[in-house]
């Protein structure tokens, strides 16, 4: 099998609002066909590395080079045609179905076209078979449950073929079961040689399906590696301030916390 | 074939259009048929077939002569129709706002005020004196526009912003055109108010042109917007993630909804509630795809107001009531029932 490709190479970013940085000379790589969880406590600058890579925001300092391009110099078209994003919290009041969304991810290789092509409507209907939502296809977005919504925002960005998909917090509404479905279906996706950067509070869930994690904190990544050497007890103490026990088992590990305060005994 | 999307998309456009123009002329015949003059139907139809035969209207011949006055209003109202009706759509996609109406920006109180200070001073613009008061109201509508979207940009460019100076200064502006009106005892303040409330009488087939001919030029070019406008409905940002230029988009379309607007309250007057229950009905008729929403907003926008001047004019005749009155006695109650149903969603 040829040697994977760097996707994405994040070199030396610094990025703040008014002056204070919330990104502190992050650098790392992806390859074609890795899925890299992204954890940390909240305020750690997760979502902005997310928005940093899909290009809505401008690193103050360093280069994010995509497909070989720097993000910079590249048009906003042109980074849609590459990478997707599916985004935590969504909401919608004007009456689109569940195909007419999902279909809108189209929209970045049909500018100039009226209607959908007959290609389209395939990628639209594997899509929503793919992510169980093909039986509400006729529904109201706005109908759905938060669970089903989410699913329908993965096939939305499945439809955009995407070859670097970032996905923020996919597994917030989602039920335990729907949870490892989704990431079946995102490592799935990973045979096409997409890299997914996936950014999420779950650290057991990241731990069982990411090749590699990273995790950030106040701005700076200080860790990156397998889920093995990333996710250890001292590391969780330090990110997070909880103690908590590292279990192993064949899927890989999991780490589940102890509790904060313990009863005098 | 005809199960995939796009067939039955097109297949649902095709159904209402049919119906719409369908209906629209035969709520033009009955308003050229109805009036202070009452004209039987087959008889309106042969004058009709003689108008188109003979490129115009036999002036000898009474009933034709009526007929052809009552068109000139018809094709007015249905400039109107159609240009209140689009730029709601659009309006409501760009501020992520279904409850909103084209008067959001303040282009209704801007137009009135520039109105009514043209017909209480008796502004003349020679030699466009006719157009005096269209035009004062063309460019109350645009200045007030601009305010209010430098305002709403200053404070954030959120949805709820452009929401709220629209709001602040429509009042700020409708308050100058009361004390205007305070002032005038006159036959002046009986125009100024019939303006206020919309009115299609003595509108001239010139006026009319103007009316439905770049109505129809800018209606195009916003539906030529269609799939950008789905897009833009997911939010900003999601949009920009679809690779489409917000920024630019939105100005461009804006500045297209305001000129639309613009020209359909100039001749005519204010005419509420009708860009907010049209794009509301057809929306929920064809769904939210704009590529379905424009056109049929555009038949819908036609037939609600052709039937309400029909009202208009034959509900207490000879006394004609003015046709924004109409419209909003129906779209009150109409929109009531939409925040009680929409309040009880948001609130879920």
């Amino acid at each position: 099998m040829a040697e994977p490709t760097v996707s994405l190479a994040i070199d030396g970013i610094r990025f703040g609002y008014n002056g204070t940085d919330v990104l502190n000379n992050v650098q790392f790589e992806a390859h074609s066909g890795e899925l890299i969880g992204l954890i940390g406590p909240n305020g750690s600058g997760k979502s902005t590395l997310l928005r940093l890579m899909n290009g809505i925001l401008k690193p103050r300092l360093g280069t994010i080079i995509m497909e070989g391009r720097d993000l910079d110099k590249m048009k906003i078209d042109e980074i849609a045609r590459i990478c997707a994003n599916v985004p935590t919290e969504f909401s919608e009041d004007f009456n689109l179905s569940v195909k007419e969304l999902v279909a809108l991810g189209r929209y970045p290789f049909s500018k100039g076209l009226w209607w959908d092509t007959n290609e389209d409507e395939e990628l639209v209907t594997e899509a929503m078979k793919k992510y169980g939502v093909h039986h509400l296809r006729d529904r109201l977005f706005s109908e759905l449950s938060s669970g089903e919504g989410q699913r329908v925002l993965l096939a939305k960005a499945m439809v955009q073929c995407p070859r670097v998909m970032l996905v923020d917090e996919p597994s917030a509404h989602l039920d335990l079961r729907y949870k490892l479905e989704v990431m079946e279906h995102l490592r799935e996706m990973l045979s096409g040689n997409v890299t997914i950067v996936i950014a999420s509070h779950d650290l057991n869930l990241l731990a069982r399906y990411c090749d590699k994690v990273m995790i950030l904190s106040k701005g700076k990544i200080v860790a990156l590696g397998t889920p093995e050497e990333v996710i250890t007890p001292e590391m969780v103490a330090q990110v997070y301030g909880v103690d908590v026990v590292v279990i192993k088992d064949e899927d890989g590990i999991f780490a589940i916390p102890r509790r904060t305060r313990r009863e005098q005994s | 074939m005809n199960d995939t999307m796009v067939g039955r998309a097109k297949a649902k456009l095709l159904m209402v259009l049919t119906i719409g123009l369908f209906s629209i002329f035969f709520l033009l015949v009955v308003s050229w048929s109805l009036g202070a003059v009452d004209i039987p139907f087959t008889s309106t139809l042969g004058h009709l077939k003689n108008i188109i035969l003979n490129l115009g209207p036999d002036m000898s011949v009474a009933h034709e002569r009526i007929i052809w006055d009552r068109m000139v209003r018809s094709v007015a109202v249905m400039g109107v129709g159609i240009g209140l009706s689009v730029s709601g759509v659009v309006m409501q996609a760009l501020i992520r706002n279904p409850l909103v109406d084209p008067y959001v920006t303040g282009i209704s109180s801007g137009a009135a005020l520039g109105a009514t200070l043209s017909i209480l001073a008796g502004v003349a613009i020679i030699p466009l004196a006719e157009f005096a008061t269209p035009i004062a109201a063309f460019i109350g509508a645009t200045v007030a526009f601009f305010i209010t979207m430098s305002l709403a940009e200053a404070t954030g460019g959120r949805s709820m912003n452009y929401v709220l100076s629209g709001v602040i200064v429509g009042i700020a502006i409708s308050s100058f055109t009361t004390i205007l009106i305070v002032f005038s005892r006159d036959q002046r303040l009986h125009n100024a108010l019939f303006w206020l409330y919309g009115s299609f009488s003595y509108i001239s087939w010139v006026e009319a042109l103007l009316i439905i001919l770049p109505v129809i030029v800018l209606s195009l070019i916003l539906l030529m917007f269609a799939r950008e406008l789905n897009v833009i409905l997911l939010g900003d940002e999601h949009a920009r993630h679809l690779g489409l230029d917000v920024k630019r988009f939105k100005s461009i379309s804006v500045l297209v909804v305001a000129v639309l607007t613009a020209v359909s309250v100039a001749f005519c007057g204010i005419i509420g509630f009708l860009g907010l229950i049209v794009p509301h009905s057809a929306r929920m008729l064809v769904g939210g795809d704009h590529r379905l929403l424009i056109p049929a907003s555009m038949v819908m926008g036609t037939n609600v107001l052709l039937a309400a001047d029909i009202f208009a004019r034959i509900l207490f005749r000879p006394v004609e009531l003015p046709i924004g009155a109409i419209i909003s006695m129906v779209g009150a109650p109409f929109f009531i029932y939409l925040m009680i149903k929409r309040g009880k969603e948001y609130s879920g």
